[in-house]
This record gives C-alpha cells, structure tokens and sequence, in this order.
C-alpha cells in the first residue's frame, strides 16, 4: 500500500485535510493513524470517502437530473432523429444520411437560408461592434449627464429582440415607415424596404445593430481599464487621434473585441425573432429573411419534417463550432492579454 | 471496466427510451359505448379554438352556456390566434395531448386523419349522441376523411370573396361586376376603375400568389385541384393564370408586389380595409371588420363582397371552406366532448351568441333564425346572404391532402413571389412550384 508522506496509509486529500483540521492531533496528521492499523483505517476511510461522495451527489442529483433530462438526453435524442424521418405522429424510421443528402443537393430554400444567414452574420455583427465601440469611446469622454445617456443607449438591448419591437420596425421600414418619410423630406423617394427583397434582410441588420448595449457597457467598462499614462506617452510622441486608436485603444480592448465578437456570431447565427416577425414567418419577400433557425423551425413545425430539422441544428452546431473554433485560432494574431513574453 | 460500462450503456439507452416513449401521454381505451358518444356527461374536458379577441369572448359565453346546461362539467379553454394554432397542435398531436374538443378547418384536416389522430363522429350521430338533422348533407361532407368517414363536424362554413369598396368604384365611374361574372369581366372592371381612381390607388393588389385566387380560378374551369396527394391541373393552367397577373401589373392595375409583401396578414388591417386599394379576395365573413376599419380610415366609405370570378362557362369559382369540431383519439371523456359538440352545433343561445363569427353557421335552422333576427347588423345580415348565395350555386367541396397549407399554399406563393420580383420567369416558376408541391404532397 503506498503510505503518504505523514507516514500512514494514503488517503483521499479532501478527506484527510478534513479530519486532519477538525480532529488530528497537533502535528496535524489525520485520524487514520491515530486510532487502528492501517488496514481498517483503509478500510475506514474508503466508507467515508463513499459516504463523501454519495453526499456530493446527493446534492447534485437535482442539477444532473436536470441536466441529463433537459439537455443532454434532448440532444442525444435529436441526433438520433437527425438520421430518420420523423413527422411526430408516426415512430421514427431510420434513414441513414438522407436528410444530410437531402439538404446539401436536392434543397434549394436549404442552400438560401445558409446564404441569407451568412450574409446577416458578416453584416451585423462587424457593424454591431464598430457601432458599439463608437458609443463606448463617446460615453468614455466624461460627458454631462452621462449615466442617463449609458441607460438611454442600453435600452435598446433590453428590448430589441422583443417581438413588439420587430412589429414596430415593420412600421419604421414600410412603405409609409419614418425612414420613408425622412428621405421623402429631402427629395428621396424609396419603396417599402421590408416588401423588397434586396432590402428587406438588411432592416433586420439594422434591428440587430441597434441593440448594440450590452456590447456598449462591455466596451466601456474595457475603456476604463486602460492606463492613462499609455496615452499620455503616446501624445508626448506626437500620436494622432487614429493612432491612439490604432496602437493604444484596439490593442488593449481586444480581449473585449473578441469575446464581444464570439458572442455576436454566436447569436447572430441563431437570429429568429426579427426575421419571423418582419416576414410574418414565412422569410419572404421571395425567400430573402430565410434565417436558417426560421427554415429549420418551418420544417420542423410547419411542416413536421422533425428529423429533416434535426438534422438542420446538427449542421448548424457543427457549422458554429467550426466558425468559433476559426475565430480562437485566428485569436492568438491579433488578441492581447498583457501577458505575452 | 467492462463490467461497468455494460450497465452506463444500458442506462443510457434506458434515458433515450425514457424520453422517447414519455413524449407522449398514454391513449385511453375506449369502450364501444364511448365512441357511440354515450355515458356520463360530467367533468372536464378541454376546448381549443383560433380567432382574435372578439371571437374569444363569443366563444368563452357559448362554453359557458354549456356549462349551465350541463351541471358537473367544466370546459377548460385554449384559444391561439390563426399562425400558431396549428402549429401548437402539431406538438399537442405528438404528445397525444389534443384537446377533447379540438377545432378544425377542411383545409387541415387532412393533417390529422393522415395520423390517425381523430375519432370517427359517424357513430355518435347514428347513437343520437350528435345530432346532425339541420345541416345539409354537402356541407357536412366537407368534414369527411379520405376514407369517407365524418372526422370533423362543420360548425361554420366560410367562403371567400370579392372584397370592393364601392365608394372609390362609383366614385371612379366603374361599375361592380355582378352575377356570374368572369375573370375577363374583372379585369374589364380593373381597367373601367383605373382610368378614374387617384393615382396612389390601385385597383388590386398583386395577388397572383394567394391560394384562395386561383382554386377559385381552377374551379371555374372545373379542373381539380388535388389528384390525391399531387396536383390535380396542368402547368399550362398555373402558366395562364400567372401570366393574367403579370399582364394585369404591367397594365398598371396592381400595386407593387412590395407593397402586397408588406401588406399585415390581417383583413381589417389589409389595403383594401384602410381604403388604399379598391379590390382584393378576402374572407367574406371579414365584412364586418373591414368595414368598421374603413369607417376609421375613411368614414363615409363603403366596401361591399361579391362572389369571386367565375369560368367561362358560367360555373362559380368560390369553394366553401369550413370549420368545425372534432374529438381526438386521446380524449379520455367522450361523453361530454360529444355532448359540446352537438350542444355547439345545435342549440339556439348558443347559435344566437356566436352570430356566425366564423363563417355561416351550417345548422339552417339557427342560420335562418339569424336571419330573421331584427336585431342582427345588417353587414352581418349581407355575409349570411352571400353565403346562401354561394350555396345554391354548388360550390364544388375540396378534399384537401395533408400538408395542404405547409407545403401547396407555402410553396404556391413564394413561387409567384419569384414572378413578382423578377428573380425567375412564369414557367420556370410554375416547374419550381410543381416540383415541390408535388414532392412535398407526397411525403
């Protein structure tokens, strides 16, 4: 038996220290040598370690139930389903790869709606942080009144994605919407930006970018760490506004830049609510809002193709997995953690 | 490590069995009395239906009619508007958890009988339980499965109509087309209307890719619809009805197809409701509304329902669509669902309540009591004389396939939506739209 370096029997270190702090003599040496041999002390102490564990778990029954139930067990259960043809009445029939196949060849509104998405994500999400990192900067320079402007701007945040808010944009980009009548003002003429396919996808770009206060508050609460005397050394020599920015402020907001970037590709991937909202759940005009989520969600419930939609989250989990697997490993050129050698 | 992993797997595919098989609530085993529709009428049962506010309150003080009549019983209510009802019962059907009294329309029944998911109501009306005397025998075929067996009791029949607001017709110089009047004879009325109407009003709206516009194009030629689970007419036809529309846009008769992409689903909140077109197909038990928001928009105005365009030969082009009540398989109180039911179907408050809400009542006794009724509103009064209008002219009653409304009506519009846009040409749409209705219908 390998004894540990007190001399007794080994013993699990949790349950060692814990006897050792409460009931071992004044050397600190734990139970288990004091009292029997060692091999009932062994014996002793694997029971308690069991007794431990069986409390651990105890306590997190409640999470794993939750968990196994409520996700791991759903997600397994939908990758079954990803291989068969499930219509919710009938039991599931295993088809091997033919929703995969399906989708790649034979589905063009599935091709559409990978395009629509990537499309939505390359715009709204770089515009969400540029946007987001101008207010920041702004709201950094010590304005009036400046609490009240940082809840005026987060607002948005707070109920952007609201179902109401995606109703009242159809109103702002219709035909008769304010923007029309704002261009109207001075001599544009414009059509309904939500009936026209080539513009309907980007009012819901505009929709995402507004919500830009959470990205804000994370910027700004960045901006405020970084060190005074960086740019005080910088103006000494002579750097102009952009390069400040450039040299100083980007650099040591990176970390910010690429969580704020994780977390706007993450979402944008996974829009829903705009895009059912303005289109009426349909992702017209002429198939131009077709999220992937809103196609996936029309297979699945419209059309009770669960199987097929299954196996469109699968594509869509793995697709964004490998984007953020992309974005970790293009991370280490251009993120700064101030600990580089 | 062997010995362990034996059990691990063994749990694990116990988890995915769990879930697997708890999705679902168990179906009861009903005796033959019960799906006769006979035995105690008591306890709960659960109601679904679709509509907007005023249709809830109507509908909440006929099930409580229903319970005053019947002691003991307790209707538990679920109501959704239109775009998600169907899709929250698609997920109650898996879970064997429809309500015991579910409402239907033809054009969805054919989603559930295709699962199983419904009791024949035939032997409750030859027990007496449903009492089935006043309803025409054809409007009750609309109710019927593929297998001809009744699934769905009609309760409304709706229809379809010419929507026109006569005002801005007369004030143009264009006179509303009447009797059996052709799709020729429409677009004549187009033309008369537009040379008269301002110029930010269009005569109608792009419509070529509703549904409702061309069945009733497709039954005034008396050509099918469906052929079973496939398109029942040629491409040649989609061919001709798109290229009138596209004919009719370029004359400028339309507005543009992103104002019609942007136009809000509901009728009262459509063009035609706010006074900005004159013309458009719209559901002919939406008069009242319509009227009441043109009223906002535009007092003084006035919109009338025609029947729509009929065939050349005369034959009319309006379809009943109807609505109605079925009982679930996983009902567990048979009884009581067929008691409401025929409770619905049948009683006089209860007719006199709902007015109708949800196209003509089928029960000619309680339509012709509200007809005499001094008190009933006379838009009110106008949508129940079309309906009979319609009715003694034979509209043709459609056998719907599953994924009618998932797949044909999904597909026929963006089809045209394609047109519209410019993005592909009539016949390439019309090959697209075949290739996946088709497909879809199959599946």
């Amino acid at each position: 038996m390998k004894e540990n370096d007190t001399g007794g029997p080994h013993v699990p270190r949790g349950r060692g220290r814990a006897v050792a702090d409460t009931e071992g003599g004044a050397e600190g040496r734990p139970r288990a040598d004091t009292k029997g041999s060692p091999k009932s002390s062994a014996k002793g102490s694997t029971k308690g370690s069991a007794e431990h564990n069986a409390a651990a778990y105890a306590f997190l029954t409640p999470w794993l139930i939750g968990m196994l139930v409520f996700t791991i067990g759903p997600m397994l259960f939908s990758l079954y389903l990803a291989f068969t043809r499930y219509d919710l009445a009938d039991p599931p029939e295993w088809i091997g790869l033919e929703n995969f196949r399906r989708m790649f060849t034979t589905d063009p509104r599935f091709l559409t709606s990978v395009d629509v998405t990537l499309t939505y994500v390359l715009w709204s999400v770089p515009l969400l942080l540029v946007v987001s990192l101008a207010l920041a900067m702004v709201l950094n320079r010590g304005l009036r009144f400046l609490s009240g402007y940082r809840a005026l701007f987060y607002m948005p945040s707070l109920i952007g994605g609201s179902v109401a808010v995606a109703a009242l944009w159809r109103q702002i980009f219709g035909e008769e919407g304010i923007v029309n009548k704002a261009l109207a003002f001075v001599g544009i003429d414009h059509g309904s930006w939500v009936g026209d396919p080539a513009s309907a996808l980007y009012t819901i770009v505009v929709l995402q970018v507004w919500t830009f206060g959470s990205a804000m508050v994370i910027f700004l609460a960045g901006l405020r760490q970084i060190p005074r005397e960086l740019y005080d050394a910088a103006a000494v020599d002579g750097a102009s506004a952009w390069r400040r920015l450039r040299s100083v402020t980007l650099p040591m907001l990176s970390p910010l830049v690429f969580f704020n970037l994780l977390l706007g590709v993450v979402n944008a991937f996974q829009a829903f609510t705009g895009a059912y909202v303005v289109s009426n759940g349909t992702g017209g005009p002429a198939d131009s809002t077709l999220f992937y989520t809103l196609y996936l969600y029309e297979q699945g419930f419209a059309q009770l193709n669960m199987g097929y939609a299954a196996a469109m989250a699968w594509v869509l989990v793995l697709g964004l997995a490998v984007f953020t697997g992309l974005l970790f490993l293009s991370s280490r050129y251009w993120v700064h953690y101030g600990d580089e050698r | 490590m062997r010995r362990t992993a034996r059990p691990r797997a063994v749990i694990a595919a116990a988890l995915l069995a769990l879930l697997a098989g708890g999705c679902g609530q168990p179906m009861p085993d009903h005796s033959p009395q019960e799906l006769r529709g006979q035995g105690e009428i008591g306890g709960d049962i659960r109601f679904s239906w679709w509509g907007s506010a005023s249709r809830n309150e109507r509908t909440n003080e006929v099930a409580d009619l229903f319970e005053e009549e019947f002691p003991g019983t307790d209707v538990k209510r679920e109501a959704a508007d239109w775009g998600n009802y169907f899709k929250r019962l698609n997920v109650q059907g898996a879970g064997r958890n429809m309500p015991c009294v579910t409402q239907l329309q033809a054009r969805t029944l054919g989603d559930f009988t295709a699962r199983d998911a419904l009791l024949p109501l035939d032997p409750m009306i030859e027990s007496g339980a449903i009492d089935v005397s006043d309803i025409p025998e054809p409007v009750l075929d609309t109710g019927r499965g593929p297998d001809g067996a009744l699934y769905m009791l009609p309760t409304g029949a709706a229809y379809d109509a010419l929507t026109v607001n006569a005002t801005l017709a007369d004030e143009a110089g264009a006179a509303l087309p009447d009797g059996a009047y052709t799709w020729e004879d429409y677009a004549d009325f187009l033309r008369a209307a537009d040379a008269g109407l301002p110029d930010d009003i269009a005569p109608v709206n792009y419509q070529g890719g509703l549904p409702n516009f061309f069945i009733a194009y497709v039954e005034g030629l008396d050509q099918d619809l469906f052929d079973g689970q496939r398109l029942g007419f040629d491409k040649r036809l989609l061919a001709d009805y798109w290229d009138m529309w596209v004919g009719l846009h370029e004359e400028g008769l339309t507005n543009s197809p992103a104002e019609v992409a942007e136009q809000p689903p509901s009728p009262e909140a459509g063009y035609v409701a706010q006074g900005d077109v004159m013309s458009d197909s719209g559901p002919g038990n939406a008069l009242t509304p319509v009227q009441n928001a043109l009223d906002g928009a535009h007092p003084g105005q006035e919109v009338v329902t025609l029947p729509l365009p009929s065939g050349p030969e005369g034959r009319t082009g309006n379809v009943l669509i109807s609505s109605g009540m079925s009982i679930p398989r996983n009902c567990d109180n048979v009884p009581t669902a067929a008691a409401f039911i025929d409770f619905w179907a049948n009683d006089e408050r209860g007719g006199d309540t709902y007015a109708s809400d949800n196209g003509a009542v089928t029960n000619t006794r309680l339509l012709q009591r509200q007809l005499d009724d001094p008190e009933l509103p006379d838009l009110k009064k106008r949508e129940l004389a079309l309906y009979q209008e319609i009715v003694d002219r034979d509209p043709a009653s459609l056998l719907y396939p599953p994924g009618y409304m998932a797949v044909f009506e999904s597909a026929f519009s963006r089809a045209f939506d394609d047109v519209a846009f410019g993005k592909k040409t009539v016949p390439e749409a019309v090959d697209a739209f075949f290739a996946e209705a088709n497909a879809g219908l199959a599946t």
